[in-house]
């Protein structure tokens, strides 16, 4: 035998059992439906938030090490010119020193072979000078037949060729 | 036309009848909860599917109904509201498993209205004192309370009678059509010999099918979003 309610009727224990599972089903859309959907958007929200934060401490990091390396750029290029600078001081210093030294050099060993050129002239005109005056002897000996004292030969010849 | 039938009978208090509607929304609120934990189911931060990225369209959607209609300060009130919604709108579609409605039960909508009324009463209470909310009826001139009061009371129970009317109607309807359909095929099949083929109701293909598009679908979705515009809308008056 089957029951009905009628068609258009109001029945309390009805309510009364729809209120109770408006309630439970509510907190368990509550629980398993809009909690964790509005978790895991808030979650989401914090992160985007988060992430652009992070960008922006990124990118002000980012502009200071960039002035930083322009700086230190700068300073490097002028430390480099200081260096060809004073490379170029240097090189110049020295090339100067070793031209100095080398024409010092030079000039001292024309003036050692100018001497000794002197040296060996005045020793040509010399032994020269000996040898015209032993020849003069020779011939005055022969000429006259005389010998004067070896000595005084030569001297005497030699005066007069220096008098000559 | 029936109204809803008795699953069983709880032996106490006299024997409290439970019926289909409340049998019902028993599976219905089983199905709603097992969907909500499927699909609340890997949410992600990053990368979310195509499952997710459609849940969370329906919940910004229901949010943002909310906001639009109460305003920022009654944003609490959207899992009710979505719950409500939900509870009305699965258990009119329910009719299309064969399943009876617990929309066309008079006593399963009279409760949800009579918790939009208390919800009135409590807001207007919360936002303007008990003197405040009681002067409420005498405004604006004392001898119009009795009116007012009616038209408080008169609230809840259009919004019922409404969304009973229309599911109830579809039903009645539907079960008309189904019923004529079947004792046509009966009276022009009723010459062929074989009584297996007279005895199939071949008229019921295609009909109730375009009926059920306004009856179920249609009449289903508009019910469930008015009683939950209706119950935001009043709520929200009655903060004013």
């Amino acid at each position: 035998m089957e029951e009905y309610l009628p068609f258009v009727s109001i029945d309390i224990w009805t309510m009364i059992f729809t209120w109770a599972n408006l309630i439970i089903l509510f907190l368990l859309l509550k629980k398993f439906l809009f909690k964790p959907v509005n978790k895991m958007l808030a979650e989401r929200a914090a992160e985007i938030e988060d992430s652009y934060k992070a960008a922006g401490i990124a990118e002000s990091k980012a502009e200071n090490m960039k002035a930083e390396y322009e700086g230190k750029l700068l300073s490097a290029k002028a430390e480099a010119d200081g260096i060809i600078k004073t490379a170029l001081e240097t090189a110049d210093r020295r090339s100067d020193s070793i031209v100095t030294e080398a024409s010092d050099k030079a000039r001292r060993i024309m003036e050692k072979s100018r001497k000794q050129a002197e040296r060996d002239k005045k020793n040509a005109v010399n032994e020269a000078r000996a040898d015209i005056a032993k020849m003069a002897a020779d011939i005055a000996e022969k000429l006259i037949g005389k010998r004067f004292g070896e000595d005084d030969d030569e001297k005497l010849i030699s005066d007069m060729i220096d008098r000559i | 036309m029936n109204g809803p039938k008795v699953i069983f009978t709880i032996p106490i208090f006299g024997g409290i009848k439970v019926s289909e509607s409340i049998v019902n929304m028993w599976i219905i609120m089983a199905a709603l909860a097992a969907a909500s934990i499927w699909l609340t189911h890997g949410l992600e931060r990053r990368n979310p599917s195509k499952k997710q990225l459609a849940l969370e369209k329906l919940i910004d959607m229901l949010y943002g109904m909310v906001t639009d209609v109460m305003g920022e300060r009654y944003i609490g009130f959207a899992p009710y509201i979505g719950t409500l919604f939900l509870l009305s709108i699965v258990g009119s579609l329910s009719a299309l498993t064969g399943m009876r409605p617990i929309t066309a039960d008079l006593s399963v909508i009279l409760a949800w209205t009579v918790v939009t009324f208390l919800l009135i009463q409590a807001n207007n209470i919360k936002n303007h004192g008990i003197f405040g909310w009681l002067k409420s009826f005498a405004e604006p001139v004392p001898f119009i309370t009795p009116l007012n009061i009616i038209s408080e009371i008169a609230n809840p129970v259009s919004m019922t009678f409404r969304h009973f009317g229309n599911i109830a109607a579809g039903l009645v309807i539907t079960s008309l059509v189904y019923g004529g359909l079947a004792s046509l095929s009966a009276a022009v099949f009723s010459r062929i010999p074989n009584d297996f083929f007279a005895s199939i109701p071949i008229f019921q293909v295609g009909l109730p099918a375009v009926l059920s598009v306004y009856f179920d679908l249609f009449t289903s979705f508009l019910q469930a979003y008015i009683i939950c515009m209706l119950t935001m809308v009043f709520v929200q008056g009655a903060g004013e």
